[in-house]
C-alpha cells in the first residue's frame, strides 16, 4: 500500500532550504576534484609539499614501518583483577576427584597452577598410565570447541530446541542410548528422568572388550549378573588363564594387592601361574608362564577342574594341581575368555576351592564393566529394521571399537535422529546429526561408584576451555533442567554424607544394601581338547593406549610398550619358531633401528593389509598377538593412522596370513633384549632367599692392602661430605616392580619432556628421563658355554637370542645421581655439578652442549636435545600447540635446542619440600619426600627419601640385604639403588 | 773530512768467512754483514756474544708455569673454589695437591704458550722486525746469492778496497752520500 | 762448517748454484699455475664450500642433522678431530724434532710439513667447534672473568685440557712456522720489482717484517729456531696424549686405556707422514719441485711410516691382551665386539690399512717408488681414519647395560662436512704452494755445499 506520509530529516528540510535540495541532487559526489589539486601547474607547484617532500615523507613512512616492524614482540600477562583466594600464583592447589573416561576409574589429586591442572596424582586408588596422561587430553586441541549440527558449527539453544522438538515427537520408535558402563549414580537416576520423559528409551551399555563370560557365567551361578572382586593380597596361588590382570583386564586396581602379596620380607610369596598366548604384563611378572593357544584355553581350564576333583587331567598342569589343592580359600583362578561355558567352570574351580568371599569377593562386586554384547547386537538388528528412531550415544565409539562397525555404520542410516555426546568428533561422531561434546573429567562435576560400597567424587579443576557441556547437563536440559552440581549435591546430601569432607577427600564409602545372591549352582560342562593347528589370533590392549579412547594422546603413543619397547604402533606378534616358518624376520638397519617383514592377514571376511610383524619372544607357537585401540581415523593430528585398527578381529579365533613384500620401519628403543650374562638385574629364588636374605647379591670384592673389600670401600682420595644436611635417595624394588611404564608418564608431565615422535624414536633418540628396561633370559649362560666348550664368540652371539618362554625382568632406570659421577667430572664448563645432598645437577643455561657427559654415562640416562622440541613445526606435539602447552609445569624449564638433560630427582619438588618444612619451622617428613615416579607408583616399588634421616624408609631398604647398586664395580657410588628380584619357583 | 761507506760484496760464504778472519786479524771494524742464510762461525769470527734467547726462554717458561698454576689454584681450589665450592664427580678439590694429577697437562700448556710466545716477541722487538718495516740490506741480492759486507773508512779508500779484492770480494761498491 | 761422508747421496739433484735455489723457489710465486694446480684447486674450493653448506645446515637445525643418537653421543665429528690433530703432527715432528737430530734431509720438506701441520689443526679445531649443541656459546671454554656468577672452568675436564693443548699447538707452531718464513719472504720480496708487480712488492714487504739478514739476527735466528724447535717437541707429544685422554680417563670399556697416549702419540706421527708424502708427491708436480722433493726424502720417511706402523700394531696387540688379561668381562666383550660384532668391517679396515699394508714399505723397490708410496699413503690415511672410528663408535655403541645398545650410521650432512673439511684442507695449501715460498731456500742454502750434487761431482773429480 502506497504511503503518501512525508518524513522530514531535520528542520533544514522542513523549512525548505535549498541547501537541502542542493545535496540531494548531489548525494554522492561522481567528479572528485583532482583537477583542482593537480590540474593545472601553478596549482601544482603552489602546494607547499614539492616532490623532496614527498619522497622526504616516503623515506619517513618506510624507515617508520621498518621501524615499527622491528620492535620485540610483546608478551602479555594479565594479572588477576580480582584474585580468587584460593589461587597464590607459584602454589600449587591439589583438588581430589575421579577420572572416569568409560574405560578406566581412578580417585584422583589434581595439580593444578594458576588454575591449570598440570598433573594427576594418585589419591589412595592404583591408576595406571593413561589415567596420568589423561591430564594432556583435556588440553588436546582436537577436542570438539561447540555442538555440531550435521558437522557444521552450531550453538547448544539450537542444538537443544531441535533435538528435544525431534525426541518428543517420536511416537512408537524406540530412543536407544548407548553408552560406556555407567559407574555414576546420578547419571543413571537422569537417564531414568529421561526416560520418563520421552516415549520408550531402551539404556544399552557396551564395553570396548566385553566382559560377559564372566557377567553371564556369575548371573547363572549367583543369579546376579555382577563380576567379583578379587583380593590378590590373601591368595597364595594365582592362576590365571590369560587374564592380564596387572595391565588392562578388568579394573586396574589389582597390582597395589598383587605386590602386596608378594612381599618376600615375611619368608611367604603368592605363587603365580600364568597361561597365556601372548606375553602379557601379568605373564612377565608370574612365577611360571605356560604357552597355551587360545584353543586349548576352556580344555585346559575344564582339566584343571577335573585335577581338582581328583580326576585325571593334563600333564602341562601337574605343578598348578599340586599348589592349588594346597591352597584351598587361598588361591584365584582367572580366565579372560568371554565365553559363558569357560567362565562356569572358572566358577566352578572356585568353588571347589573354596575361594568364594575369601579370595574372591562376589558380595563387594565392582562396577566397572556393566556392558551386554547380546543388548548390544540386539541394538544393532533394530537399527537395521528401523525400530530406532534416535539413538543417543555417550562415552562410547562403535563405528571404531565395536566388531560389527560396518554394519552398525550401515544401519546408522536407517536412524531419524543421530546424537552423539563425545568430546571429539570421533568415528561415531562424524556419522551423527547433532554431537553435543561433553566435558573433560577435569573439567566436570560428576560421582562414580566403581564397587560395591565405594564411591568417589568428581570436580571440575578448571571451568571448560571449548563451548563444551558434560553429558548430565545435557541430559538435564534435554529433560529441562539445568545446575547438575545442586542436583549433584542434593542427590547426595539425601543420601546422608557431609558435602565438604567428602569434596575434600574425594572418596566415601556408603553402607550399600546387600546384593541377595542365590547360593552357588555348578552348571559347568566339560570342554574337550581340539587340538588344531593353524595360525591363532589372541587381541591384546597395550598398556599404554588400551582401547584407543586417547589415542590422540601422543604422550601414550611414545609410551614404548613394556615388553616389545616398541611404540607409536601396533603389529602382529609372533614367535621365533612361526616366524621362521613364514618367512618372517626382524632386522636392525644401519643406524640401529628395526625393520620387519609385513603380512596381509585375514580372518573369515575380516582383513587387513600390509601389516607389520614383530617377532616377540614368549609368544605361543602359531598364534599371533595384535593390539587394539589403534588404527584411528578420526582421533586428531596424533592418533590418526598410527598402526590398525583390530576391533574386527574381536572373536575371530583362527585367522590365516599370507607374507607381502616390502618392509616397515618400528620404532623400537630397545633393539638388545638379553642381559648377555651380566649382573644388572640380580635375582634370587624365594627359597634361596629364606636361606639367605642377600643370595643373589653378590658383590665383587678387591685385594687391597686391607684385605679384601667392595668397590665403594676403596678409594684413592677423602670422599665429599654427604653425612651433614640431606642425602637423596632412591630405591627401586624389583620384585615389586610390574613394569607398568605409569612412573614413566607421571615424569614425562612432571617434567615437562618433550614428545619427540616415530622417527626420532626409531633413530633411538628418546627423550624420556626414566624408562624401563626389559631383559629376557637366554637359553645360552655362560656356565652352559663352560660345560659345553663353547667359544666365546658363539657363547656371546648365542646370548643375543632370548629363550622361546624367556623370563622377564623389569628395570626402570632413570639418572642414578652418582657421589663419583663421571659425567661431572668431563664436563669442560662445570655445567653439571654435585650438590651436597648427593643429587647430579644439570644447568642447562651453562651447558654448551658437547655430550661428554652423555658418553661418559655408564647407564646412558643422560638426554640430548638434538632439535629444538618446543615450538617447532617439525614436532608438532603438545609442545607445538597454545593449549598442549597449558600442561606444562611452570617449575620446570622448557629445555632449549643443544643442552642435554636428565632425571633431576624432580628437584622442584625437593624444594618446595624444603621450603615448606622450612615456613612451618618442622622437620621434613619422611612421607612427604616424593618424586613424580615415587608418588605414582602404584606398587611402591620406588621409594624416595632422605638417607641421612635414620628412620626413613629408604635408609631402611639402604641397608637391606637385597639392596644393591647398578655396576657397582665402576664405584660411582649411585644415590639410586636396587632391591635384588625373587622369584617364587619350586 | 770524509767518510765513505764501502760494500764488499762476495759470492761465496767460505771465502766470506777467511776475509772477515783477515780483516779483523788486521783489526778493522767490520760495520755489518748481511747474507742470505745463516753462515756458520760467522758470529764467532765477527766476535758477536752469545745471545740470550734461550735464556728468555726459560724465564716466560717459568712464568707460564706459575700463571697456570695460580689460574688452576684460584679457580678450583682457593679463590672461586672457597667462595663457590663445586663437588665436580667427587673429585677432592680440598687441597691442590690432592687434584694435583688433573692440573698437569694445562700447567704444562701454559708453559710452552707463554715460553713460545713471549720469545718469538722479543725476538721481533730486537731485531726490529714487525710488519710495515722495510729492508735495511744496502743490496737486494743480499737475500739472493750474495753476501755483502759493510765497512766504513775514513780518508783513502783505495788500500781497503785492495785489501778487499785481495781478500776475494767480487766487487766493491760505495755508498753515494750525496743523495741523502 | 757441516761435513758429511762421500757416499751418501745428494739432497739436491742437478748442479744448483744459490742464485739457482732461489730462482726454483720463487718461480711458483712469480710464475703463472699450471692446469694440475687450477684442476685441483677448484675440486677443493667446490668440496669446501659443500662442507660449509652442511655446518651451516648443522648450526642451524641442531646436531639432530647427524646421524648420532642418545647412545653414540660422538662419531665422525671426534674422528675426524682426532684424524686431523694427528696428521698435523707429522709437521712438527719433521721441523722440531728432526731439527733437534740435526737431520738435514728435513730441510727440503718442513716447510711443507709445517704447512700442513697448521692447515691440518686448522680443520681440527673446526668439529669441537661445530659438534657443539649451541656453538654460539663456544667462548665459554676459555677462562676470562665474567659476571654469569662468576662462572669458570672445570679443570678436571680432558676437554678443557684440549682446549689448551689444541690452542697452545696451533699458535706455537705458527708463530715457529712464520719466523722460518721470514728470510724467504724478504728473498721473494727483493726479487720483486717496484714497476712491474707493485703490489704483491708491497704484500711481500709487509710479510718479511723488513728483514736484512744481518750477522746478528741470522745468530738470533738460529737460536730462536732450535729452542722453538726444543718447545715444539714436547708440545707435540703432549697434545696427543690429552686428546687420548678424552677416552683414556673416561669409564668407557674399550676408552679406559692406560696405553692410550703413546699409542695415539704413535698413530698420529704414523698418519702425519703418510699425508705428508701425500701432499709432497702433489706439490712436487704441482708446482715442479723434483730437484728438491727428491725419492730419497720420500724413502726416509717410508722408513718412519715402516716403524710406526708396526709400534702401532703392537699397540693393538697389546689392548687386546690385556682386555682379556683383565678379566673384567665389559673390557673383554668390548674388543670381542671389536673384532667380531657388527662394525667388524671398521676394525679390518684399521688392521689392514695401519699393520698390513705398511709392511710392504720392507721392500726396497716399493719404498723408493712414487707411485707405491702415494698409494700407500692414501691406505694409511683411511686406516687412521677408521682406527679413531673404531675407538669411538665401538666402544659406544655397546657399553655396559644392553638395553642401551644402538647402531650408528652418518646422514649426508656428516659426510659432507667431513669432505668439506678436506676441502678447504687442500685449499688452503695449494694457495700456500702458490704464495709461499715452499721450501725453506735460506737453509736449503746451507747445505749447498754439504749434499748438493754440484759440489759432490766437484769432490769426485
Amino acid at each position: 500500500m502506497k504511503t503518501t506520509k512525508k518524513y522530514w530529516k531535520g528542520l533544514a528540510q522542513l523549512h525548505d532550504d535549498p541547501i537541502v535540495e542542493k545535496l540531494a541532487q548531489n548525494e554522492f559526489v561522481e567528479n572528485l576534484p583532482v583537477d583542482e589539486f593537480l590540474g593545472d601547474k601553478e596549482n601544482l607547484s603552489s602546494t607547499s609539499s614539492s616532490r623532496r617532500d614527498f619522497l622526504k615523507f616516503l623515506g619517513f613512512s618506510t624507515a617508520a614501518a621498518t621501524l615499527a616492524a622491528c620492535e620485540t614482540p610483546i608478551v602479555k600477562s594479565i594479572p588477576y583483577l580480582v584474585k580468587p583466594d584460593e589461587i597464590i600464583p607459584g602454589v600449587a592447589n591439589y583438588y581430589a576427584s575421579t577420572i572416569y573416561d568409560g574405560r578406566d576409574y581412578a580417585s584422583v589429586l589434581v595439580k593444578t597452577r594458576e588454575g591449570r591442572p598440570i598433573k594427576i596424582e594418585n589419591n589412595g586408588t592404583c591408576s595406571n598410565s593413561r589415567v596420568q596422561a589423561s591430564v594432556l587430553s583435556l588440553y588436546d586441541s582436537a577436542r570438539l570447541k561447540h555442538p555440531l549440527k550435521s558437522s557444521e558449527e552450531s550453538n547448544w539453544r539450537t542444538v537443544d530446541y531441535e533435538i528435544k522438538e525431534k525426541l518428543s515427537n517420536i511416537k512408537d520408535g524406540k530412543i536407544a542410548l548407548l553408552t560406556s558402563t555407567i559407574l555414576s549414580p546420578t547419571i543413571k537416576q537422569l537417564i531414568q528422568e529421561f526416560a520418563e520423559k520421552y516415549n520408550n528409551v531402551e539404556h544399552v551399555m557396551m564395553d570396548s572388550t566385553p566382559y560377559d563370560g564372566i557377567l553371564d557365567a556369575n548371573l547363572e551361578t549367583f543369579g546376579s549378573r555382577l563380576a567379583p572382586s578379587y583380593s590378590f593380597d590373601k591368595a597364595d596361588v594365582i592362576v590365571s588363564f590369560g587374564a592380564d590382570f596387572l595391565a588392562n583386564w578388568m579394573a586396574n586396581e589389582y597390582a597395589t594387592d598383587y605386590v602386596k602379596g608378594r612381599d618376600p620380607k615375611n619368608g611367604k610369596m603368592s605363587k603365580h601361574f600364568q597361561l597365556e598366548t601372548n606375553l602379557s604384563l601379568s605373564g612377565a611378572n608370574a612365577d611360571k608362564r605356560i604357552q597355551i593357544k587360545p584353543s586349548e584355553h576352556g580344555y585346559l581350564i575344564s582339566s584343571l577342574l577335573d585335577g581338582i576333583k581328583g580326576n585325571k587331567f593334563d600333564s602341562r598342569l601337574e605343578k598348578i594341581v599340586k599348589a592349588l589343592s594346597n591352597a584351598k580359600g587361598k588361591s584365584i583362578v582367572l580366565s579372560n575368555s568371554n565365553d559363558k561355558n569357560v567362565q562356569l567352570i572358572v566358577n566352578a574351580i572356585n568353588n571347589e576351592l573354596s575361594n568364594y568371599d575369601k579370595t574372591i569377593l562376589t558380595n563387594q562386586p565392582t562396577y566397572l564393566k556393566q556392558g551386554n554384547s547380546q543388548a548390544v547386537d540386539n541394538l544393532l538388528s533394530d537399527m537395521k529394521d528401523g525400530k530406532v528412531s534416535a539413538l543417543i550415544t555417550y562415552n562410547v565409539n562403535p563405528s571404531y571399537s565395536y566388531n560389527k562397525s560396518k554394519q552398525f555404520n550401515e544401519a546408522l542410516k536407517n536412524v531419524e535422529l543421530k546424537i552423539s555426546t563425545s568430546s571429539y568428533n570421533d568415528e561415531t561422531a562424524s556419522l551423527m546429526d547433532y554431537v553435543c561434546p561433553d566435558s573433560h573429567n577435569l573439567e566436570s562435576w560428576g560421582d562414580a561408584n566403581p564397587k560395591q560400597g565405594n564411591y568417589s567424587l568428581m570436580q571440575p579443576t578448571i571451568s571448560p576451555l571449548f563451548d563444551t557441556r558434560q553429558f548430565q547437563e545435557t541430559l538435564l536440559s534435554w529433560t529441562d533442567r539445568s545446575d547438575y552440581f545442586s542436583y549433584l549435591k542434593s542427590f547426595w546430601i539425601e543420601k546422608g554424607i557431609d558435602w565438604n569432607v567428602t569434596l575434600h577427600d574425594g572418596y566415601f564409602h556408603l553402607e550399600d544394601k546387600k546384593i541377595k545372591l542365590k547360593k552357588f549352582v555348578d552348571r559347568s560342562s566339560p570342554i574337550k581338547n581340539t587340538i588344531s593347528t593353524d595360525l591363532e589370533l589372541e587381541l591384546y590392549e597395550t598398556i599404554a593406549l588400551g582401547d584407543g579412547y586417547q589415542a590422540n594422546n601422543p604422550w601414550l603413543q611414545e609410551l614404548p610398550d613394556p615388553l616389545t619397547r616398541a611404540c607409536w604402533d601396533n603389529y602382529l606378534t609372533i614367535s621365533a619358531h612361526t616366524a621362521k616358518e613364514f618367512g618372517l624376520e626382524n632386522w636392525n638397519v644401519s643406524n640401529g633401528a628395526l625393520n620387519g617383514s609385513m603380512v596381509n592377514i585375514e580372518a573369515d571376511g575380516v582383513s587387513l593389509q600390509n601389516v607389520p610383524v614383530l617377532i616377540s619372544p614368549g609368544q605361543a607357537r602359531s598364534t599371533v598377538g595384535m593390539a587394539i585401540g589403534y588404527g584411528r581415523t578420526k582421533a586428531g593430528k596424533a592418533g590418526d593412522g598410527i598402526g590398525f585398527n583390530a576391533y574386527p578381529f574381536t572373536g575371530k579365533k583362527t585367522i590365516s596370513i599370507e607374507k607381502v613384500e616390502g618392509e616397515y620401519e618400528f620404532a623400537s628403543i630397545q633393539l638388545h633384549h638379553t642381559m648377555m650374562g651380566r649382573d644388572i638385574v640380580k635375582e634370587t629364588t624365594l627359597s634361596e632367599y629364606i636361606k639367605d636374605p642377600s643370595s643373589g647379591n653378590h658383590r665383587e670384592t678387591y685385594a687391597t692392602y686391607k684385605g679384601k673389600l667392595t668397590a665403594d670401600k676403596v678409594t684413592l682420595y677423602e670422599a665429599h661430605d654427604l653425612e651433614i644436611g640431606h642425602f637423596w635417595n632412591l630405591s627401586i624394588d624389583l620384585n615389586s616392580c610390574i613394569g607398568c611404564g605409569e612412573c614413566v608418564i607421571a615424569c614425562q608431565s612432571e617434567n615437562n619432556i618433550p614428545v619427540v615422535g616415530k622417527e626420532e624414536m626409531r633413530k633411538s633418540r628418546d627423550m624420556h628421563w626414566m624408562r624401563i628396561d626389559r631383559y629376557f633370559s637366554s637359553d645360552m649362560t655362560e656356565e652352559l658355554s663352560a660345560k659345553e666348550k663353547i667359544s666365546m664368540i658363539d657363547m656371546f652371539s648365542e646370548m643375543e637370542e632370548p629363550s622361546e618362554n624367556p623370563e622377564v625382568v623389569f628395570q626402570p632406570i632413570m639418572c642414578m645421581h652418582c657421589n663419583n659421577a663421571p659425567c661431572e667430572t668431563v664436563c669442560p664448563v662445570a655445567a653439571t655439578t654435585h650438590s651436597n645432598e648427593g643429587l647430579n645437577q644439570m644447568t642447562y643455561n651453562r651447558c654448551v652442549g658437547t655430550r661428554y657427559c652423555a658418553n661418559n654415562c655408564p647407564y646412558k640416562v643422560r638426554r640430548f636435545n638434538w632439535f629444538q622440541y618446543s615450538d617447532n613445526d617439525k614436532f608438532d606435539f603438545n609442545m607445538n600447540d597454545d593449549y598442549g602447552k597449558m600442561v606444562l609445569n611452570p617449575d620446570v624449564v622448557v629445555r632449549s635446542r643443544g643442552v642435554i638433560e636428565k632425571c633431576s630427582m624432580c628437584i622442584q619438588k625437593i624444594q618446595e619440600l624444603k621450603l615448606n618444612a622450612k615456613k612451618s619451622g618442622q622437620p621434613i617428613k619422611d612421607a612427604d619426600a616424593q618424586t613424580a615416579c615415587a608418588s605414582s607408583c602404584s606398587t611402591n616399588a620406588i621409594v624416595f627419601g632422605d638417607s641421612n634421616n635414620k628412620d626413613s624408609e629408604v635408609w631402611r631398604l639402604r641397608n637391606d640385604e637385597r639392596a644393591y647398586d647398578l655396576l657397582d664395580h665402576l664405584n660411582v657410588r649411585p644415590s639410586v639403588f636396587y632391591q635384588t628380584k625373587i622369584r617364587n619357583k619350586a | 773530512m770524509n767518510k765513505k761507506v764501502l760494500y764488499a760484496i762476495f759470492d761465496d760464504e767460505e771465502i766470506l768467512l777467511e776475509s772477515v778472519k783477515v780483516l779483523r786479524s788486521k783489526e778493522i771494524e767490520i760495520e755489518e754483514v748481511y747474507s742470505p742464510f745463516p753462515v756458520h762461525g760467522l758470529d764467532v769470527a765477527l766476535g758477536f756474544k752469545e745471545t740470550r734467547m734461550a735464556i728468555t726462554a726459560f724465564i716466560y717458561g717459568c712464568i707460564g708455569l706459575s700463571f697456570g698454576g695460580l689460574l688452576i689454584y684460584y679457580i678450583m681450589i682457593s679463590g672461586v673454589g672457597k667462595s663457590w665450592p663445586m663437588n665436580i664427580g667427587g673429585k677432592p678439590n680440598f687441597t691442590f695437591y690432592q687434584n694435583f694429577p688433573a692440573f698437569v697437562p694445562i700447567m704444562f700448556e701454559c708453559t710452552v704458550l707463554f715460553a713460545g710466545h713471549l720469545m718469538s716477541l722479543t725476538y721481533f722487538f730486537r731485531n726490529k722486525l714487525y710488519p710495515g718495516a722495510t729492508t735495511t740490506s744496502p743490496d737486494p741480492r743480499t737475500t739472493d746469492d750474495k753476501f755483502l759486507m759493510e765497512i766504513i773508512v775514513e780518508g783513502d779508500d783505495n788500500k781497503m778496497r785492495k785489501l778487499l779484492k785481495e781478500t776475494g770480494a767480487s766487487e766493491i761498491n760505495e755508498k753515494d752520500t750525496n743523495n741523502e | 762448517m757441516h761435513k758429511e761422508s762421500e757416499i751418501r747421496d745428494p739432497l739436491i739433484l742437478g748442479n744448483k748454484t744459490y742464485h739457482d735455489i732461489t730462482r726454483d723457489i720463487a718461480r711458483p710465486v712469480e710464475g703463472k699455475a699450471n692446469k694440475y694446480w687450477w684442476i685441483l684447486f677448484g675440486l677443493s674450493v667446490f668440496l669446501f664450500l659443500w662442507g660449509i653448506g652442511c655446518m651451516a645446515y648443522t648450526i642451524g637445525t641442531g646436531i639432530g642433522a647427524w646421524g648420532l643418537n642418545k647412545t653414540v653421543n660422538w662419531a665422525w665429528d671426534i674422528t675426524n678431530f682426532v684424524w686431523w690433530i694427528g696428521i698435523g703432527h707429522a709437521g712438527t715432528l719433521i721441523s722440531a724434532v728432526l731439527l733437534l737430530f740435526r737431520q738435514k734431509w728435513r730441510m727440503a720438506i718442513n716447510r711443507s710439513a709445517e704447512a700442513m701441520t697448521i692447515f691440518g689443526v686448522v680443520q681440527a679445531g673446526i668439529f669441537p667447534l661445530i659438534h657443539m649443541g649451541r656453538p654460539w656459546l663456544a667462548y665459554w671454554v676459555f677462562p676470562f672473568p665474567n659476571e654469569y656468577g662468576p662462572l669458570w672452568q672445570n679443570f678436571n675436564s680432558p676437554l678443557l685440557w684440549d682446549v689448551f693443548a689444541i690452542s697452545t699447538y696451533l699458535t706455537v707452531s705458527t708463530v715457529f712456522w712464520y719466523i722460518g718464513l721470514i728470510p724467504d719472504f724478504a728473498m721473494i720480496r727483493d726479487r720483486m720489482s717496484k714497476t712491474i708487480s707493485p703490489m704483491k712488492k708491497k704484500l711481500y714487504t709487509l710479510l718479511a717484517f723488513g728483514w736484512s739478514g744481518r750477522a746478528k739476527h741470522w745468530q738470533r735466528f738460529e737460536e730462536v729456531s732450535l729452542v722453538l724447535a726444543g718447545l715444539a717437541t714436547p708440545l707435540v707429544f703432549s697434545v696427543h696424549s690429552i686428546v687420548s685422554m678424552d677416552f683414556a680417563t673416561s669409564v668407557i670399556p674399550g676408552w679406559h686405556t692406560t696405553i692410550f697416549p703413546p699409542y695415539f702419540v704413535l698413530g698420529a706421527l704414523f698418519s702425519g707422514f703418510a699425508m705428508v708424502e701425500t701432499l709432497l708427491i702433489i706439490m712436487r708436480k704441482v708446482v715442479n719441485m723434483e730437484a728438491y722433493i727428491t725419492i730419497k726424502h720420500i724413502e726416509y720417511m717410508n722408513v718412519i711410516i715402516l716403524f710406526t706402523g708396526s709400534l702401532v700394531g703392537t699397540a693393538y696387540i697389546t689392548e687386546l691382551f690385556m682386555a682379556w688379561y683383565s678379566g673384567v668381562a665389559f673390557e673383554q666383550y668390548a674388543f670381542l665386539n671389536r673384532a667380531t660384532g657388527p662394525y667388524w668391517w671398521a676394525y679390518a679396515a684399521m688392521m689392514s690399512c695401519n699393520v698390513i699394508i705398511p709392511q710392504l714399505y720392507w721392500i726396497k723397490s716399493i719404498r723408493t717408488s712414487f707411485i707405491a708410496t702415494f698409494i700407500l699413503s692414501i691406505f694409511v690415511n683411511i686406516g687412521m681414519w677408521f682406527e679413531r672410528f673404531v675407538i669411538i663408535v665401538t666402544s659406544l655403541h655397546r657399553d655396559f647395560l644392553p638395553s642401551s645398545w644402538t647402531m650408528f650410521s652418518p646422514t649426508f650432512i656428516d659426510i659432507g662436512i667431513f669432505l668439506g673439511t678436506i676441502g678447504f684442507f687442500f685449499t688452503l695449501f695449494l694457495m700456500y704452494a702458490r704464495t709461499f715460498p715452499v721450501v725453506a731456500q735460506a737453509e736449503l742454502k746451507t747445505i749447498l755445499k754439504s749434499s748438493g750434487s754440484e759440489y759432490k761431482n766437484k769432490t769426485h773429480e
